[in-house]
């Protein structure tokens, strides 16, 4: 025991674990809107949308035009959290209507690699409209400060992450299993060609999936623009990272994205305290052990 | 077979002659493109002849630059002898990873390189105490004799060449064609006998090797070593190259590759900035508009069956 407080003084320190708790559920929140997002994309049109961390991008950057063409108001950053992500939904919607459409017969690797040089366009796009230096989003006056946790200081926006998450989360899951639509998709998950045998509309379906997840990935920037710098690398990043949350969960399920983002979240939360220098090795590390042992992930179904 | 002779005859006579008729910067630019060939015809033995797409590749030139970067910096051995380093250890990386990944297929094999290649990015990116980190490696000179735009093209070309040649007569061998049977039809490769794993192992040791030399080459002409060499958007380089210049044949790659160095010159002369752009916009339009798709590329029967599972 005396080891083991020796090397990691914290462990002891209760408040301050549940602080560090606290923030990773916050992280782990975040990339759950972003990673479901993707794993819905997959699991209806069979696509890994490569893509999908420059939607969070683009949501990140429209939060920063909306809250500064609406200087001096204290509800801007209200209507930017609900504006920037229907943006990027309109973006999807175009791509999809406009080249995913015309690929969903090839080679699923055409598919992946149709994505990857979107990353590059939309990449490039941003850069030309926004510049190169980094932009950042101030948080609503109610949720400036922190709060204090058994004392220990946390963030306030924190507070909102965490509550507008679960929110929507229960909201997703409600839609899934409690509405046609979401009947449709699951049903779409399972066998799409049986789906539109049964006369169902299975291009409309993708073209809303699609938009939804886009969606979905507009909501994670924005609702995390406050919380990050607003820069050109963060599609990258968080592809990875999201990328890592959908495997480990299973591509195409729900609750398995879930349990994987806290588990992600959690890790990169502690990881830093136990292993500064190699918080994200574990990450992968973590994958890797998975796409070994379950390469269909935690929750997905074998790939035949 | 006679006018490909006759093409790579006029090929090896045109590219030893360019150094009477160009200046520097094209020698440099020529350089560039034999090693991003290399690279790209590695990785094609993967992907155009064993059918197995990874998306990690740059893990195994990154390890080819850092080997004998390292060697050749802090341990002062010299470059001839540093260089053999970049193959060896690329290809012990491509192994021990390789063990796992030839386990999956498709998407989640595709997926799996990615993360590997991520996990070496990372070590790399934060290994500060031997890689330097994000500053990377600065002063990886050739010696003296090879520092010469001339001189080290002249040796690229040597080194390029030879391993041109050692792949093309894999790809040709029993092995090669054992490897195209596996990616025909697996399952009927493994009831004739052959171990499809361990082939599929060996070739990704293979490519990993040549991916490592082809790192090794640019580490010395670039006189510094980057963790960007690591990183997920280099490892979709030999993919845009070889789908560009096409799959199918053994010299596509080597075609693309000239293809993309030279776009890359001519557009990022004038506007750098829109050269991601382009290239993304290239690969797009490559995807969409080519009507076969890779369905000609790897065989009709295989990719037939794959899109009506999923």
């Amino acid at each position: 025991m005396d080891f083991i407080t020796n090397v990691f003084p914290w462990i002891t320190n209760g408040p301050l674990i549940t602080v560090q708790v606290m923030s990773g559920l916050s992280v782990a929140m975040l990339l759950f809107l972003v990673s479901v997002g993707m794993s819905l994309i997959f699991g209806v049109i069979r696509i890994v949308n490569l893509a999908h961390g420059s939607f969070y991008m683009v949501g990140a950057y429209l939060m920063v035009t909306i809250v500064e063409a609406l200087p001096d108001r204290p509800w801007a950053f209200w209507v930017a959290l609900l504006v920037a992500p229907l943006g990027v939904a309109v973006l999807g919607g175009i791509i999809e209507m406009g080249l995913l459409r015309l690929i969903y017969r090839r080679d699923p690797l055409m598919q992946l690699i149709l994505t990857f040089g979107l990353i590059l366009v939309i990449g490039t796009l941003v850069l030309l409209a926004w510049g190169p230096d980094n932009k950042s989003v101030s948080r609503p006056d109610a949720l400036a400060g922190s709060v204090a946790i058994f004392g220990q200081p946390f963030p306030a926006y924190y507070l909102l992450v965490l509550g507008l998450a679960p929110l929507v989360a229960v909201a997703l899951w409600l839609i899934f299993y409690r509405t046609r639509w979401g009947m449709l998709i699951r049903a779409a998950t399972v066998d799409r060609e049986m789906l539109g045998a049964l006369g169902v509309n299975v291009a409309a379906l993708y073209t809303q999936v699609f938009v939804f997840g886009s969606w979905l990935a507009g909501l994670g920037g924005a609702l995390a623009a406050p919380t990050v710098a607003v820069a050109l690398g963060m599609d990258g990043d968080v592809l990875t990272t999201a990328f890592v949350v959908v495997v480990i969960g299973g591509l195409g399920s729900f609750a398995g994205t879930f349990i994987s983002a806290l588990l992600v979240g959690l890790l990169q939360s502690f990881g830093i305290l136990i292993f500064p220098a190699i918080s994200i090795v574990l990450l992968f590390a973590l994958m890797a052990v998975v796409l070994v042992v379950r390469p269909w992930g935690l929750l997905g179904r074998p790939e035949e | 077979m006679g006018s490909r002779r006759a093409l790579v005859v006029l090929l090896l006579l045109v590219v030893s002659l360019a150094p009477l008729a160009l200046p520097p910067f094209f020698l440099q630019l020529l350089t560039e493109i034999a090693i991003v060939g290399l690279f790209a015809t590695a990785f094609n033995l993967l992907m155009g002849f064993g059918g197995m797409v990874s998306f990690g590749h740059a893990a195994y030139f990154a390890l080819g630059a850092y080997a004998p970067a390292l060697l050749v910096r802090d341990a002062g051995v010299p470059m001839l002898l540093a260089l053999p380093a970049a193959p060896m250890v690329a290809a012990a990386g491509a192994l021990v990873f390789g063990f796992f990944i030839v386990r999956l297929t498709h998407t989640y094999f595709a997926m799996l390189s990615l993360a590997f290649a991520q996990i070496v990015f990372t070590v790399i990116f934060k290994w500060k105490s031997l890689t330097g980190g994000d500053d990377g490696l600065l002063d990886v000179w050739p010696p003296a004799y090879l520092k010469s735009p001339i001189a080290y093209y002249y040796f690229t070309l040597a080194m390029v060449g030879l391993s041109l040649l050692a792949l093309h007569a894999i790809v040709d061998s029993p092995f090669g064609y054992m490897l195209k049977a596996a990616r025909e039809n697996p399952r009927r490769a493994r009831s004739i006998g052959i171990n499809v794993r361990r082939h599929q192992l060996l070739a990704f040791g293979i490519s990993g090797a040549f991916s490592g030399l082809a790192g090794g080459l640019f580490a010395f002409y670039n006189g510094s070593v980057f963790p960007d060499f690591a990183y997920f958007t280099k490892s979709f380089e030999p993919l845009v190259v070889a789908l560009l210049g096409g799959v199918q044949s053994f010299l596509g790659p080597l075609a693309g590759a000239f293809a993309f160095k030279v776009l890359e010159w001519l557009i990022s002369r004038q506007w750098p900035v829109y050269w991601p752009l382009f290239l993304g916009a290239t690969v797009v339009a490559v995807v969409v508009l080519l009507p076969q798709g890779f369905v000609g590329l790897f065989g009709r029967r295989v990719w037939m069956r794959y899109p009506s599972r999923s």
